[in-house]
């Protein structure tokens, strides 16, 4: 097992599950045809939200992983730095989208 | 048997158990991920032991999620939303619930990662210089953990309360 390698596929994939979360949970917000979609997918959309996200990250992390690219130590350490800084990102985006939400906003 | 099974499943499906086990586990998810932290830092346990202790935090966010999942899905809301909704506190389901329920979602993949840098060994870790990088990323998880564990107890009370007031 090419350990370093399996970390960056894993890091790339939770980074793009991170956006994916964030994105899909305002654009539902914002658009009632794509929540009644997500309803309508499995019955609930945090269900459907969870789910996809799951199959987002397993998908991404197996594909990242087989593809044959050359990886560096310092990808690594950028890939891991831009994990941490994209769930601190999507943190702050998705409480405040909320509370703007809430105060009507948008 | 077959009634035994069906207890069980019932005790299983139940609210305060669902709400016990969402929590208990998410409290040893943040523990496991606290004590790799410490492990990092005074470069303390051996490689198998952070394998496990990484691992066990893995595992006990995935059981809360799906005890915590299912409630919110079966129970939340019909029973609780509409409670806080019609509150004086609506704000505690607007911001605080909606913000919970998404962010929980980062944590199993941030989680995983760690898992899979702790196969590396210490020598890989030195070469790697990815030290630093892991303790943030174990702090960031039991931080995220804490963060979420506070909005549910304020979320619990709103409905404490909400139903009272």
């Amino acid at each position: 097992m090419n350990k370093p390698k399996l970390i960056i596929s894993s890091a790339y994939a939770a980074t793009v599950t991170v956006i994916f979360v964030v994105v899909i949970t305002i654009w539902a917000e914002l658009s009632v045809p794509l929540k009644d979609w997500l309803k309508n997918f499995s019955g609930h959309h945090w269900t459907s939200k969870s789910l996809l996200s799951v199959l987002m990250f397993a998908a991404a992390t197996l594909i990242l992983y087989v593809l044959p690219y050359q990886h560096s130590d310092d990808r690594l350490r950028k890939t891991l730095g831009l994990l941490l800084m994209f769930a601190i990102l999507g943190t702050i985006i998705t409480t405040l989208f909320f509370t703007g939400h809430h105060f009507r906003l948008f | 048997m077959y009634n035994y099974f069906m207890d069980l499943v019932a005790i299983l499906q139940s609210k305060p158990l669902l709400v016990g086990l969402h929590l208990g586990f998410a409290i040893l998810g943040i523990d496991a991920f606290l004590w790799l932290l410490g492990q990092l830092k005074d470069n303390g346990g051996s490689p198998k032991s952070r394998i496990a202790t990484a691992l066990v935090g893995v595992v006990a966010f995935i059981v809360s999620w799906l005890a915590g999942g299912y409630y919110y899905v079966v129970y939340y809301g019909t029973l609780v939303r509409p409670v806080i909704k019609s509150s004086t506190a609506p704000w505690v389901h607007n911001i605080i619930m909606e913000t919970k329920e998404h962010i929980f979602l980062f944590i199993v993949p941030l989680a995983m990662t760690v898992l899979f840098i702790t196969l590396l060994s210490e020598e890989e870790m030195e070469r790697l210089k990815l030290h630093r990088l892991t303790l943030w990323l174990s702090g960031t998880i039991a931080l995220l953990g804490l963060l979420i564990g506070a909005m549910g107890f304020t979320i619990s009370a709103a409905a404490r309360w909400g139903a009272i007031i």
